[in-house]
């Protein structure tokens, strides 16, 4: 009986061994970060510190650290509120951009016929063209409609690269669902948007996820915008609070900066790794036919 | 370093009788009632010129985000609030990465909307056709305490079109900041620019080297454009026409370049052409650099650590003389502009007044970074200020009052012996004077062909600027 589950370990044995140099290598910089948040500037300045541990070392190590930088963070600038600000514009960019990226991923794959691999190419070319050349000309749009320093201007100006890259993704991906499926539904009475919401929607979830979590991700990183649109700290989301506020003239308020980033980095891994396998699924959709 | 005829009728330093008078019934007025409030009174320095009804409204500011935390934290909760309560204005300030000034600044001129006062830490001269020329301001403020410094003046004001497009506030002088301790171990003094050659081998030698940047970043462009002044080495001449490769101020360019890529070779590492602004920072704080030009964060920074072992060692001296002379940048100009699509600009220009006119507190506030741009602002001058920077409870006791000199004696203007012109900005926000040192000490280009090719370009942009009118 013992003999079993020693088998098991052998015969998972080596993918161990393979995954966790990778597993260490990819945590590392987030050990990095929780090490250094809690260090002491006398610590981290030193260089002749051990930079992976707290200075001087001891088993009792909580005695090195300290959390005043952490509180710098909470009670001196306006992170809370940069949290809060990101997760609005996340969530509400991420809808908007579903709205249309879904039926139009959909028409490209289903009812556009010879031109629609190039129209969806097209598409995804626009979702390339940098911030860096469109926050000029977008200035006097957001200005005009009375936008600047609000969090709308970002809600209004995000999708502009957002829905681009969804709708070639979704496109991708719809075109892996059998038509069969649809034309069975309309056999059975559906229209085409019932078959949509009651059929291809659902088959789509792995998909859909997956723009959701890219979406997310493109709003939470996206600087130029951020910065340029927005002026005022409280109005501020992660990318640019971050190191606007915590990046001072040539001073880096080091540990600060490091819990100002791993924190939301957790919530961000979390969420990747519970849809794990449907992100997989969705991503890899569109590649194989 | 004097001042031109038109200069001097610009900022209006020459006093009429009934300006002295009026100044005389005016500080008579304020030493009757306020006498035992000096520099407290904040946004009341004589007789009231503008009606609270014609300031009501709100004040948009946008400056950098200053290194000292606190500085900012009194400004907006303190200071501002007193003042937008004592003129009837609603006063938002915010502040940004100094790295991002111009492109911010770039979106609200494109947009012609956001904030009324905008403060660059470089003369904006490029942004000149967008804002206000602030004589009126510059004139006023002139005549309450004197004349501004050369380096403010120098910064702002363009000779071409007689205005002054950006109100100086403050500058930060650029001191070298050294580890005594490695540097007498060493037996190395930095008096010269040629000592700094000599010492540098030791000092790497002693895993301590020399951290002078050749990068796309601030503190190497002030500290590279400086070694050209102080080896006679001049972008342009004091009517702003590009010099570099003529006569003397090749010659020197040339002597500059040589002697930076003689410290690279020997006393740096290639590290120094990555460099962002913050990177002598942190190897300064780090331990690992024996000295390097930067305004005193390095030493601020060490202070606020706790490590005193560092921040004991940390020593603060003027840059080093050059064969021609002993001279450098600013380190940081604190030029405010009011852009022409502000809304409250009145209340811009009240607010750019009081502020100037108090400026001891934000000089105290600021650990003494920011210097007036009016050195008259703070009562006494720089022998005042100098018995405010002796008060600095740091070791070595009195460090800070090194400053002053530096302020007084050795520091310019970007541009020198010229203006601060659109010119001179391209010139260095295109880092073109570090590229140039950098390709030399790389051993891409020799010297003289490096000057040429600076000059070549420094030109092309001269001629751009003049047909805009600016230069």
């Amino acid at each position: 009986m013992a003999a079993e589950p020693l088998r098991a370990v052998r015969r998972k044995l080596p993918t161990y061994l393979v995954v966790a140099p990778f597993a260490i290598v990819l945590a590392f910089p987030f050990y990095w970060m929780l090490v250094t948040m809690f260090k002491e500037d006398l610590d981290l300045y030193n260089a002749q510190n051990v930079p992976y541990v707290f200075n001087p070392l001891q088993w009792k190590f909580w005695e090195s650290a300290t959390t005043k930088h952490i509180e710098f963070l909470f009670e001196d600038t306006q992170y809370t509120n940069w949290l809060v600000n990101t997760a609005i514009v996340g969530v509400v960019v991420v809808a908007i951009t579903l709205v249309f990226a879904l039926p139009a991923g959909y028409a490209l794959a289903r009812l556009s016929g010879s031109w629609g691999q190039t129209a969806g190419i097209g598409i995804f070319l626009v979702y390339l063209i940098p911030p860096t050349l469109l926050f000029l000309p977008l200035s006097p749009v957001v200005a005009r409609l009375g936008l600047q320093n609000s969090l709308l201007s970002l809600i209004l100006v995000y999708p502009s690269f957002t829905i681009p890259f969804a709708t070639w993704l979704l496109m991708g991906f719809f075109k892996t669902i059998p038509q069969e499926l649809e034309d069975a539904a309309l056999v059975d009475g559906c229209s085409r948007i019932q078959a949509l919401l009651r059929i291809v929607f659902p088959v789509s979830l792995p998909g859909i996820l997956t723009v959701v979590i890219f979406a997310f991700s493109l709003c939470v990183n996206e600087f130029i915008y951020a910065f340029t649109f927005i002026s005022s700290s409280e109005n501020r989301t992660i990318s640019s609070g971050v190191p606007n506020e915590l990046i001072r003239g040539d001073v880096f308020f080091w540990q600060s900066l490091m819990a100002a980033t791993l924190i939301p980095s957790i919530v961000l891994a979390l969420l990747y790794n519970s849809f794990l396998d449907r992100f997989i699924k969705g991503f890899t959709g569109g590649a194989f036919r | 370093m004097s001042e031109t005829s038109s200069e001097l009728d610009a900022q209006g330093t020459e006093l009429s009788r009934g300006d002295v008078l009026k100044r005389a019934g005016a500080a008579a007025f304020a030493v009757s009632m306020f006498g035992a409030l000096p520099d407290k009174a904040l946004g009341f320095y004589g007789p009231l010129r503008y009606q609270h009804k014609q300031l009501a409204g709100e004040l948009k500011i946008l400056q950098w985000a200053h290194f000292v935390p606190s500085y900012d934290q009194w400004l907006d909760n303190t200071y501002v609030k007193q003042w937008g309560e004592k003129n009837d204005v609603e006063v938002k300030i915010d502040h940004i990465n100094n790295a991002l000034l111009f492109s911010t600044a770039s979106s609200e001129v494109a947009a012609q909307s956001g904030h009324d006062l905008y403060q660059f830490i470089s003369p904006p001269s490029s942004f000149q056709k967008q804002v206000l020329p602030l004589n009126d301001i510059v004139q006023e403020v002139t005549k309450k305490v004197g004349p501004m410094s050369r380096v403010g003046l120098r910064s702002t004001y363009n000779p071409r079109t007689k205005a002054f497009f950006g109100f100086p506030d403050n500058y930060a002088p650029d001191p070298v900041q050294y580890r005594r301790s490695i540097l007498a171990e060493a037996d190395v003094n930095l008096r010269t620019w040629e000592d700094v050659r000599k010492g540098a081998p030791k000092l790497k030698q002693a895993g301590h080297p020399v951290g002078l940047g050749m990068s796309n970043e601030i503190d190497s462009n002030m500290m590279l454009i400086s070694l050209l002044y102080c080896h006679g080495g001049f972008l342009q001449d004091e009517d702003n026409k590009i010099v570099l490769n003529t006569g003397s101020s090749r010659k020197g360019a040339i002597e500059a370049l040589e002697l930076m890529r003689d410290i690279y070779r020997n006393g740096m590492s290639d590290e120094i052409f990555a460099w962002t602004a913050a990177s002598n920072n942190q190897a300064f704080l780090a331990g690992r650099l024996s000295m390097t030009l930067n305004a005193i964060s390095i030493a601020r920074s060490a202070e606020s650590s706790g490590n005193t072992g560092l921040s004991d060692d940390t020593w603060l001296a003027s840059i080093p003389r050059g064969p021609v002379t002993r001279l450098g940048n600013e380190h940081v100009m604190g030029v405010y502009v009011i852009w022409r699509f502000a809304k409250n600009k009145e209340a811009a220009k009240k607010f750019l007044v009081d502020q100037q006119l108090g400026y001891r507190e934000h000089f105290t506030r600021s650990l003494y970074y920011n210097f007036p741009a009016w050195t008259g602002a703070i009562k006494g001058g720089f022998k005042a200020i100098r018995e405010m920077t002796k008060q600095d409870t740091h070791k070595p006791r009195g460090k800070y009052t090194i400053l002053t000199t530096i302020a007084e004696k050795y520091t310019t203007n970007v541009g020198h012996p010229g203006n601060s012109n659109a010119v001179i900005d391209e010139i260095f926000n295109r880092y073109l004077i570090p590229q140039m040192f950098a390709q030399v000490a790389q051993g891409k280009t020799t010297p003289a062909d490096a000057v040429r090719d600076l000059d070549r370009e420094a030109k092309t942009i001269f001629r751009k600027w003049r047909n805009a009118g600016l230069v």
